[in-house]
């Protein structure tokens, strides 16, 4: 397998392709996937060394979204925390026939281009990389991009020292903004104890009034 | 006594509450209200008729020795894209692969069998793409693909393999150009061993029935390869893939689409045009026409006989349907609605695209243009549910293929309107040359469906799938028809198609058609009816509240 390595190359770029624009990006791709802005040595500008170096094996795919209800895509896991300035070693594996992404947001421009790091994998199998973590608390959001896998379950997120936030609708974790509707099951108990509770509410200050009423 | 009078009071005062009742709407009198003005409704609803953000694709290139014609349209499909459709991945630079978002293994291109010059093992792999999708973190659709302005309607194609972002840009939910409608036209050479993986990244079972194409119903390995679920092989699951294979003896237009619960996924956008082209040497082809419209890289068979060669894909969309997944994201839930509670029996289309898109975004990148005395093939599927009759102004074009068989010569009839069953795909040969019969000379000529509801949006007309047969000299730089004093632009707005605005509403007929303002309320009657209904309760509560009382007195 040819491993080719592109430092720089502005991988979202069409229009503009040039060697000058080749700045701070860099790309490991070949036939498996790829790994996008891989940082195992640079510092962000608040971290003045490494805290701690975590690793975290990362799966992606269909069955680890038989544990929620409605879901069809997911990580293994949901949520990670990690010290300030920590250095994070991700092995991705993907456990499907199709394409599954790392993909995380937010990180600082100046050493992540458009704020990624990002593993991607064309089909089951496995790669790895490296970020770093800055130091301030904060939630970074993990999914996959492929349309409608995070919204189907494909959806993590990673606190940094205790994170800022918690994000919506990541499995098992929180809530949706917009959640769906689904039916009541309402049985003849429960349209019983509905009837009864009626005439509860009717009885108890009638017969209250009536009491009042006769002591007068 | 009094209770008689009172009755007889409320008989009267009733009467006179019907009469001064306040309607919603009035007759008018002398004073009929004035044209509202509509002007902020106009330019807030604005879409940009072309961003014009690739304009440098526009030119002719030659990319790891791609010829690639030059495209005039205001959104050229990607030349890079276009290259490595031709080489396949395998074969392209790596420096033309990143100017793609396609993924490293989604295409390549192997085994001069006949040793002819050209590469005859091709394997493809393809996706299940969610456009304008439910999304549970907030009232939104992801990633979005207006068919025309303000209109996204959920759809489901098959894409090319892509890699990285879904979106156009970083912090944008617009879809990137290789994620879109209609599923891409493909292309593949007579006699070449096809291998067209289904990678299904969808949340729902899909499979590719390839529909016309020479294939076989069941491989040798025992795998089913017609993709019929009902005939054994069952479906294609999420998270799961599977390899159709093919060496298509015949060539002709011909189509492909997911057989699952078909008449509904059809309609969601799985279909899409299968070309084989005739065997040639040294015939390198774009495997891939994405957006379909215009080649740029035409095959050797097609040049010889042909200037020019665009692919035309009419597809309808059910609004009903097509909102069923953006109001759910519970796979479940969207299932039970679609497979059973939707009823494709009582259904309608009220989207018409062509290539993608309706009217007036067909003149982004759906039109066809032309120079006087050319030859232009177009290839023509219908993906509606209904029958079309395809009409071009100012040209009588010649039918020469039905279904992708070549028609005898006296079968190759010329005429200005082509009826088209759904599903079937008709080839024809436009000239250009201006002879009163195939042309009437240059112009901005319009081409459309000729049943009536084709040329709408939902009703909204004109949009649906009309476009544009036009000459390229009156084309601006832009690649946008050059219409007098652009009123073409009116179109380009959101409010139109949310038929807010006036259709007429042009120039000095503006205070003519533009929506009429409305009454001014009339308060004399206003308050009388107030009053005279205050009066009406307060007898109804006196005659119930006292009844024995006034018999008494």
């Amino acid at each position: 397998m040819k491993k080719i390595t592109f430092i720089g190359i502005l991988f979202f770029t069409f229009s503009s392709f040039s060697l000058s624009a080749m700045n701070h990006s860099g790309m490991i791709m070949d036939a498996k996937g790829m790994v996008m802005n891989s940082n195992p040595d640079k510092l962000p500008k608040d971290c003045k060394k490494i805290s701690e170096d975590v690793h975290f094996t990362v799966h992606a795919g269909h069955k680890y979204a038989k544990k929620f209800n409605g879901k069809m895509y997911a990580f293994d896991q949901q949520q990670w925390d990690v010290k300030p300035c920590s250095r994070i070693k991700i092995t991705f594996i993907n456990d499907d026939n199709i394409r599954h992404q790392f993909m995380i947001h937010g990180l600082p421009g100046y050493l992540y281009p458009k704020g990624m790091f990002h593993i991607e994998l064309y089909g089951k199998g496995k790669k790895e990389g490296f970020f770093i973590v800055p130091s301030q608390p904060k939630t970074y959001l993990v999914h996959c991009e492929v349309p409608q896998h995070m919204e189907k379950g494909m959806k993590a997120q990673l606190k940094v020292a205790g994170g800022d936030q918690d994000l919506p609708s990541i499995p098992g974790v929180t809530e949706p903004v917009t959640p769906d509707s689904y039916e009541v099951s309402w049985n003849q108990a429960s349209w019983a104890i509905a009837i009864l509770s009626v005439l509860v509410g009717f009885a108890v200050p009638f017969f209250l009034m009536v009491k009042y009423k006769k002591s007068k | 006594m009094l209770k008689t009078a009172l009755v007889f009071l409320l008989l009267i005062l009733s009467a006179l509450a019907y009469w001064l009742f306040p309607s919603l709407a009035e007759k008018s009198s002398l004073n009929i209200p004035a044209t509202l003005s509509d002007s902020s409704r106009q330019s807030s609803g604005y879409v940009n008729p072309c961003q014009n953000d690739f304009a440098d694709w526009r030119k002719a290139y030659k990319i790891d020795g791609v010829e690639i014609i030059s495209s005039p349209f205001c959104q050229p499909d990607n030349p890079y894209d276009v290259a490595t459709f031709v080489k396949g991945v395998n074969n392209v630079s790596m420096q033309t692969l990143m100017q793609t978002r396609l993924a490293e293994d989604f295409l390549t291109k192997t085994d001069d069998l006949d040793g002819d010059g050209d590469p005859d093992i091709i394997r493809i792999k393809m996706e299940v793409i969610e456009l304008n999708g439910f999304s549970p973190d907030g009232d939104f659709f992801f990633p979005t693909y207006d068919i025309a302005p303000g209109i996204q309607p959920g759809l489901w194609v098959f894409a090319p393999k892509t890699r990285g972002m879904a979106e156009k840009h970083y912090r944008s939910k617009i879809a990137h150009a290789l994620l879109r409608a209609p599923s891409p036209v493909i292309r593949v050479e007579q006699g070449d061993k096809v291998f067209i993986t289904l990678e299904n990244t969808h949340y729902f079972p899909h499979t590719i029935h390839f529909h016309g194409v020479d294939h076989p119903w069941r491989l040798k390995n025992g795998n089913h390869n017609d993709g019929v679920p009902m005939t054994g092989e069952g479906v294609v699951f999420p998270g799961e893939a599977h390899t159709y294979e093919m060496q298509p003896r015949q060539a002709g237009t011909m189509f492909y689409h997911c057989h699952v619960q078909t008449d509904k996924h059809l309609m969601m956008g799985l279909n899409g045009m299968f070309v084989v082209e005739e065997n040639r040497p040294n015939n390198w082809l774009q495997t891939f026409n994405v957006g379909a419209g215009q080649v740029r890289h035409p095959s050797v068979a097609v040049k010889e006989v042909y200037d020019q060669e665009y692919d035309l894909h009419y597809q309808a969309i059910d609004k009903k349907l097509a909102e069923i997944i953006q109001q759910a994201n519970d796979p479940r839930i969207i299932a039970k609605k679609m497979n059973r509670q939707y009823n494709t029996t009582e259904s309608s289309e009220n989207y018409f695209l062509l290539n993608g898109h309706s009217f007036p975004y067909t003149l982004r990148d759906a039109m066809v243009v032309v120079k006087p005395n050319q030859k232009i093939k177009l290839r023509i599927a219908n993906a509606q549910r209904s029958a079309m009759a395809i009409h071009f102004h100012g040209h009588k074009a010649k039918v020469t293929h039905l279904d992708g068989v070549l028609l005898s010569p006296a079968a190759q009839i010329t005429r200005d309107v082509f009826d088209i069953a759904p599903a079937q795909r008709i080839d024809l040969s436009l000239q250009t040359e201006n002879d009163g019969l195939h042309s009437f000379g240059p112009g901005i000529w319009l081409f459309h469906d000729h049943v009536e509801t084709g040329i709408t949006t939902d009703g909204m007309s004109p949009g649906g799938n009309i476009s544009i047969l036009v000459y390229q000299d009156l084309l601006d730089d832009m690649g946008m028809p050059k219409i007098r004093e652009a009123p073409v632009n009116r179109y380009f707005n959101k409010n139109f198609y949310a038929k807010k605005n006036p259709v007429w509403n042009m120039k000095a007929f503006k205070p003519f058609f533009g929506d009429a303002g409305m009454m001014e309320v009339n308060y004399f009657r206003l308050i009388s009816f107030g009053l005279v209904l205050g009066v009406i309760f307060a007898i109804l509560f006196f005659l119930i509240r006292q009844p024995a009382g006034i018999e008494e007195e």
